[in-house]
C-alpha cells in the first residue's frame, strides 16, 4: 500500500520535473530566480542535502559491511543503493545549477585542486565509484573488497563536511565563515542517512534481518537530533549575541522573516517531533510511525541546509549595494522559482523511484521486502 | 587631493605665447583626463609586469550621477542584473543638516584576491597586468568565485536581455528586434569578439570589472573614468613614479576598501 502511494508520488514528481528538466536545457538558467546577490538557491541546497543523504547512507551501511557490527547486519546493501540513487540526484542537482555544464570535463583535466567546487568534482567521483563498485561486488554474492570499503569511507568522511567547507572559506561572510560549519554538515550527513534508511525500511517494508537494526537506528538519529538541537542554539545565540550585522542579520532573517518554515518545519517537526518519538521505545518500535519520522527529518533537513546557504547572499557586503542600481535582478531578494521546483521535484521523483526500483526489481539488492512480499 | 591634481597640471601646462598688446591670462588648466592619457601612453611602452594599474576614486568629487555606471554598461554591452561598477548612496546627518555619500565600486583587482582561488578550473586569474581576468571560455559556471568576493563585484550573466517580455512589434516600426540592436552588438571584452547567441559565453559565466582592458590595450582610459563629469576617477600606472595616481595614493587620507581582509585592493579611495 505504501509503495503504490510512493510509486503514484514518484511518477508525478519525475513528469513535474521533466517540464523543470526541459526547461533548464533549453531556455540555461534564465528561469530560475537567481539575481546579482543570490547566485546558489534551491539548486545548489538540494545538492548538499541529496550529496549528505547518500555519504550518510554509505557510513551506516558501512557499519554493516566494513565493520560487520551485528545489530547492522542486512541493511547494507539497502544503504548502498540508497547511496548510490541520491547521490545521482544529487549530481543532477549541481550539474543543472552550472552555466555551463557541459564544460564540468575542465574540473578533471584543467583542476585547480585549491579550490573547493573542485575538491568536491574529484571527491564525489571517487566516492561514486567505490559505491558503485561496493554495491556490485554486494549483488555478485560476494562481500566488497575491504580496501573499496575503507577508501569509500574515508572520501565519504571528506565529502560529508566539503559542503561546510566550500562555504565556509569565504571570509568575506561571516554567517559562513564559521570553522564548524563542515562538522555541522558531517552531522547532517549522519543524520539524513539514517533518515533515509528509516524512511526506506519503516514506510516500504523491511526484512526480518535489515529489521534488527531499527532499535539502535532510531536512537542514534534521536542522539544525532539532540546534536543537530545543541549546534543550531551554539550557532545562533552566539551570533545573535555577538550581533555582528553580517552574522546577526541573516539569523534575524530565518526566525522572523521564515519564521514558519524555520519555527515550525526545520525546528518542530524536523527537529523536536522526531526527537521525541524516536527516544520512546513504545513509539520507535513502531515502523511506520519510525518512517513518517524519517520523512520529517529530512524535510527539516532540507530546510536548515536552504538557511545556512541562501541569507548569507542576502546580506549586503557594501553598505547600499543592492540600492545602488535598479533592474531586473539587482535584488537581494530570492524565492525559487517554478523551474527551479519543478527540477527539484523530478530529482525527488528519481529518488523515489529508484529507491522502490531497487526494492521491487532489482531485489535481492535491496533487502526491503518486494512489492509482492509488502 | 584633486586640486592639487589640478594645480599640478597648470603647472605642467606648456605656456601659450600671449598677444603683446593683450591682457595676461592664466593658462587654461589642462584636463586630468590628458595627463593620465598621456601617462597611459608611456606606461603602455613599458612591459606589462612593469605596470601596476591603479585606480583612484575621489569620494568628495562624485556627485552620483551614475554616469561611470552607465558607460560601463554601455561599454561592456552588460545585460540585465550584471553591474561592474554600481554607485551606492548614503545618507548622512539629520535634516536639514544632510549630505549625501557616494562610492563608486568597480571591482577592486586585489594582489591577494579570494576569487581566483576558488576557480576549480583557473577560468579566473590575475592576468601579468595584474587585473584579475575571467576566460569566458574557461569557465564553468559554478559561481564559487561571486560567494568568494567580498566586495560583491562578480555578477552572473543569467542570459537575460532587457526586452524580454515586452510586444515584438511590427518590423516596419519600433519592433522589438531593431530596439534590441543594443544588445545584439557585439562584445569585444578580453580583446575577443563575442556576439550574444543562445547560451554562448560570456551567458553563463561570471562576468566582472577588468578595468577596461580591451580599451588599456588600445591606450583609451576605462569608460568610467573618462565619462566622470566630476573628475572623480583617476587611473594609472602606480609605478610610474610621476604619474598622477603615484602622486595620489602617497597620501594620508587615502583608504582601501576592507583593507582588513588583506585582500590588498588596487582601488583607492580619497575621502
Amino acid at each position: 500500500m505504501n509503495k503504490s502511494i510512493a510509486y503514484t508520488v514518484g511518477v508525478i514528481a519525475l513528469l513535474i520535473g521533466l517540464y523543470g528538466f526541459f526547461d533548464r536545457l533549453v531556455y540555461g538558467e534564465a528561469h530560475a530566480a537567481y539575481g546579482s546577490f543570490v547566485v546558489w538557491g534551491l539548486w545548489v541546497a538540494a545538492y548538499f542535502f541529496l550529496g549528505g543523504i547518500a555519504v550518510g547512507c554509505f557510513l551506516w551501511g558501512s557499519l554493516d559491511l566494513l565493520f560487520g557490527l551485528e545489530t547492522f547486519k542486512g541493511m547494507g546493501k539497502t544503504a548502498l543503493w540508497a547511496a548510490l540513487v541520491t547521490l545521482v540526484a544529487g549530481l543532477m542537482a549541481i550539474g543543472f545549477d552550472l552555466g555551463h555544464m557541459e564544460r564540468i570535463w575542465k574540473a578533471y583535466i584543467q583542476v585547480n585542486f585549491h579550490s573547493g567546487v573542485a575538491e568536491d568534482v574529484w571527491a564525489y567521483t571517487l566516492f561514486g565509484i567505490f559505491t558503485l563498485i561496493a554495491l556490485y561486488q554486494s549483488c555478485s554474492g560476494s562481500k566488497p573488497a575491504k580496501v573499496i570499503l575503507i577508501l569509500g569511507l574515508i572520501v565519504a568522511l571528506f565529502v560529508a563536511g566539503a559542503p561546510g567547507k566550500l562555504m565556509g572559506v569565504n571570509a568575506g561572510r561571516m554567517y559562513w565563515h564559521a570553522g564548524l560549519l563542515p562538522v555541522q554538515f558531517l552531522i547532517f550527513a549522519l543524520t539524513t542517512g539514517a533518515a533515509m534508511l528509516m524512511v526506506i525500511f519503516g514506510l516500504f517494508g523491511a526484512s526480518d534481518k535489515a529489521a534488527r537494526s531499527f532499535p539502535v537506528l532510531t536512537k542514534a538519529t534521536a542522539g544525532l537530533l539532540f546534536v543537530n538541537l545543541y549546534m543550531l542554539w551554539a550557532y545562533y545565540s552566539e551570533g545573535l549575541t555577538g550581533n555582528m550585522p553580517s552574522v546577526a542579520e541573516p539569523i534575524r532573517m530565518v526566525m522572523q522573516e521564515h519564521a514558519v518554515l524555520f519555527w515550525l518545519v526545520q525546528v518542530a517537526v524536523g527537529l523536536l517531533i522526531p526527537l521525541v518519538v524516536l527516544s520512546q521505545s513504545r513509539t520507535a518500535a513502531n515502523p511506520a510511525l519510525v518512517g513518517v519520522m524519517g520523512l520529517c527529518v529530512l524535510l527539516g533537513n532540507l530546510v536548515s541546509r536552504y538557511f545556512i546557504l541562501v541569507p548569507a547572499q542576502q546580506i549586503d557586503l557594501l553598505e547600499g549595494l543592492s540600492s545602488a542600481f535598479h533592474g531586473r535582478g539587482y535584488t537581494l531578494a530570492y524565492t525559487p522559482s517554478m523551474t527551479e521546483w519543478a527540477v527539484f521535484l523530478g530529482l525527488i521523483g528519481i529518488v523515489i523511484l529508484g529507491l522502490l526500483i531497487g526494492a521491487d526489481y532489482l531485489h535481492p539488492l535491496c533487502q526491503c521486502k518486494s512489492q509482492k512480499e509488502a | 587631493m584633486v586640486n592639487s591634481a589640478f594645480a599640478a597640471e597648470t603647472q605642467q601646462a606648456p605656456a601659450q605665447a600671449a598677444p603683446v598688446s593683450a591682457p595676461k591670462q592664466a593658462p587654461a588648466p589642462q584636463d586630468v583626463l590628458v595627463r593620465m592619457h598621456k601617462e597611459l601612453q608611456a606606461a603602455l611602452k613599458r612591459s606589462q609586469a612593469e605596470r601596476r594599474w591603479v585606480m583612484v576614486i575621489d569620494l568628495r568629487r562624485c556627485i552620483g550621477c551614475h554616469a561611470c555606471t552607465v558607460a560601463c554598461i554601455s561599454e561592456n554591452k552588460l545585460p540585465p542584473g550584471v553591474v561592474y561598477r554600481p554607485v551606492t548612496i548614503k545618507e548622512v546627518g539629520v535634516y536639514p543638516k544632510v549630505s549625501m555619500e557616494f562610492l563608486p565600486r568597480p571591482c577592486m583587482q586585489c594582489d591577494e584576491p579570494p576569487c581566483t582561488e576558488v576557480c576549480p578550473v583557473h577560468a579566473t586569474y590575475k592576468n601579468s597586468d595584474g587585473i584579475v581576468v575571467v576566460d569566458y571560455d574557461q569557465c564553468i559556471g559554478c559561481r564559487a568565485c561571486i560567494a568568494a568576493c567580498p566586495y560583491g563585484a562578480r555578477t552572473f550573466d543569467f542570459g537575460h536581455n532587457y526586452l524580454e517580455g515586452t510586444p515584438k512589434g511590427m518590423e516596419f516600426l519600433l519592433s522589438q528586434e531593431k530596439a534590441n540592436a543594443y544588445e545584439n552588438k557585439v562584445n569585444i571584452e578580453y580583446g575577443k569578439r563575442r556576439e550574444r547567441n543562445g547560451h554562448a559565453s560570456p551567458v553563463g559565466n561570471v562576468r566582472k570589472c577588468h578595468f577596461c582592458l580591451h580599451r588599456l590595450e588600445a591606450g583609451i582610459l576605462p569608460a568610467c573614468t573618462t565619462t566622470c563629469i566630476g573628475r572623480a576617477t583617476y587611473f594609472g600606472d602606480a609605478n610610474d613614479k610621476g604619474s598622477l595616481v603615484h602622486e595620489l595614493i602617497a597620501r594620508a587620507d587615502v583608504v582601501q576598501l576592507k583593507k582588513e581582509l588583506g585582500t590588498r585592493p588596487r582601488v583607492y579611495y580619497i575621502y
